[in-house]
């Protein structure tokens, strides 16, 4: 399949090699060129912008950072819509608000394009192992024919609704994710504080009804002050973000994901943007004292 | 002086006539015609577009909603920048972002134009009764100009720095205000839940360490469950939208205003938007299952 691929970061670029690497031929575009490199002893070519890409391929990926740089991908000037031809499929794996995927959705329908939001969760590592959760909003016809590019990139994908419910299955992805951080993280501050060892309440917790992958997983990542990325704190405080934008538009109450929302917010601003979101032990630490 | 105006709502409209009432020849435009039609009939000049305002006018004061209504005024086809000479200047009452307000700041800058941000709180009363606080950011240099102005609208007249600090000012004020009435409204919960009356405990807290303008405005309006705005508290809920957005940008922790902010998005989502803010009262009544009818 002739496929194209947009955003080639810290995700994008292993997603497009299992791509490659399946069989398929990439059609690339990158904002900086570097980003190529990786790409010049494969099955790929290289275009001048989005518009080229779309000329040449089936099916494009995007993977970029936040809405409105999807935006200027699918509709801005030399955009993928003013190279495709109709019955082209974009699937947009970026993080962003179901609003806004069904608005872009709707633009690209215009024009006879097909659009599938299909964020996705399991962070670089999934991405290097193409273990990925994929979630995806769409017409079920047209995610059945990126079904076998997904499969190439993640463990599971799985097709939730209509049009923006890939992005309303990832923000409540993002409000577990990011709540369950913070549970763990003011358990093991509570312990701490307490006098009592937080490995061995982990320990007999991970039997219990709190098991958790988080408690496993981040929370032994806090106990061996492991604070590197992981998941960087300024991505999660992006996704929540849109999370409580959203709760804002629908009128809708989310106490816990607003008080750990505040929590993303200091750790970016006092620096710790950078590290892991089990980064937040540490700012809790900071702020409740010694033992 | 010549004095340009637009936006004539609840606020724009009486600040508008003391402008007038004040010996200033006002320009006005309105999308729809009827809105100028009262100024129009004491003696403002209707223009055909916000630029011919700016043409006729070297201040141009403007009151809307939202940060696209001020840019779409400011920039958009016929816009004011478009009426505007070197020195002119832009005065928005409107509460908007702080980071659109330097945008539209910057913006104007490349063409000598002078924009400053000047969000008003006090409610419609204190836009009749000319007794606004107005916080604006801008060029200190600019001060002599506005003063004059400013001193006709309101009673509390803070210069909060460069452009975008009359916003900044304008999200803390909300933040200690709409915070306020959720404590207020948590209170007057508590002492009903415990079958105490609530009038009688605001009437001691009003002589106490806690006594506020909250307390004795919206505490009143619990008291007497008077929920008729007042402020719609859609109003409240789009500034909140602002501000918790800026403290993301800015990474500043707030977490007392993002659990008040979540009770305004409960308020929304019962369909209590347009009564006034203190209906939080209302979300806390439904929350526990223990509240008053209505």
């Amino acid at each position: 399949m002739q496929v194209g691929f947009i955003g080639l970061g810290l995700m994008g670029r292993p997603m497009a090699l299992h791509l490659e690497k399946a069989g398929h031929t990439l059609h690339l575009w990158a904002r900086r060129p570097q980003s190529l490199a990786p790409f010049a002893a494969v099955n790929a070519t290289t275009h001048a912008t989005p518009a080229e890409v779309a000329k040449h391929a089936e099916a494009v990926i995007v993977m970029v950072a936040d809405a409105p740089d999807v935006e200027a991908v699918c509709l801005g000037e030399q955009g993928l819509a003013t190279g495709a031809a109709p019955g082209l499929i974009v699937a947009d794996m970026s993080t962003i608000a179901p609003d806004a995927a069904r608005r872009i959705g709707m633009r690209l329908a215009e024009r006879g394009i097909e659009f599938v939001d299909a964020p996705v969760s399991g962070g670089e590592s999934g991405a290097i192992n193409a273990a990925l959760t994929i979630m995806a909003g769409g017409k079920p016809e047209v995610f059945e024919k990126l079904r076998p590019l997904f499969e190439k990139m993640g463990k599971s994908a799985t097709l939730i609704g209509g049009s923006g419910a890939g992005q309303v299955a990832k923000a409540c992805n993002q409000i577990l994710t990011g709540v369950g951080v913070m549970a763990v993280a003011e358990a093991f501050n509570f312990a701490r504080k307490s006098g009592v060892d937080p490995a061995r309440v982990r320990e007999a917790l991970l039997g219990g009804f709190a098991y958790s992958k988080i408690l496993e997983n981040h929370g032994q990542r806090m106990l061996d002050r492991n604070f590197n990325p992981g998941f960087k704190a300024w991505m999660h405080q992006k996704d929540l973000r849109i999370v409580m934008e959203e709760a804002h538009r629908l009128g809708l109450m989310l106490p816990s994901a607003a008080a750990t929302a505040q929590v993303f917010n200091a750790m970016v601003g006092c620096g710790m943007g950078e590290n892991d979101s089990v980064a937040a032990l540490k700012l809790l630490e900071k702020m409740s004292g010694p033992e | 002086m010549q004095v340009g105006f637009i936006g004539f709502g609840a606020m724009g409209g009486p600040m508008a006539e003391h402008l007038l009432r004040a010996g200033h020849a006002l320009s006005v435009w309105s999308r729809r015609p009827e809105s100028a039609a009262a100024l129009v009939e004491q003696g403002a000049v209707r223009q055909a577009s916000p630029a011919a305002v700016a043409r006729h006018a070297g201040i141009v004061f403007t009151n809307v909603t939202g940060s696209a209504d001020v840019e779409q005024l400011a920039f958009g086809a016929e816009g004011l920048a478009a009426g505007f000479v070197p020195g002119s200047l832009h005065v928005d009452f409107s509460t908007i972002a702080p980071a659109a307000a330097r945008r539209i700041a910057e913006r104007y800058a490349k063409q000598g134009v002078d924009f400053v941000d000047a969000p008003v709180s006090g409610g419609s009363g204190g836009a009749q009764n000319a007794t606004l606080a107005i916080m604006w950011g801008g060029k200190a240099e600019l001060a002599p100009r506005l003063r004059p102005l400013f001193d006709v609208l309101g009673k509390t007249i803070v210069h909060a720095g460069e452009a975008g600090a009359g916003q900044v000012a304008k999200a803390c004020n909300q933040m200690v205000m709409v915070a306020a009435i959720e404590a207020t409204a948590e209170a007057a919960r508590l002492a009903a839940a415990s079958g105490v009356d609530f009038s009688k405990v605001r009437a001691a807290m009003l002589g106490g360490s806690a006594g506020s303008r909250v307390l004795e405005v919206f505490g009143g309006r619990m008291a007497l469950r008077d929920f008729a705005p007042g402020v719609e508290a859609r109003l409240h809920h789009k500034d909140y939208a602002l501000l918790m957005d800026e403290a993301t940008r800015i990474g500043a922790a707030l977490p007392v205003s993002a659990a008040v902010w979540q009770q305004l998005n409960a308020l929304m989502g019962q369909g209590r938007g347009n009564n006034d803010s203190a209906s939080l009262l209302r979300v806390l009544e439904a929350c526990d299952g223990k509240g008053q009818a209505g």
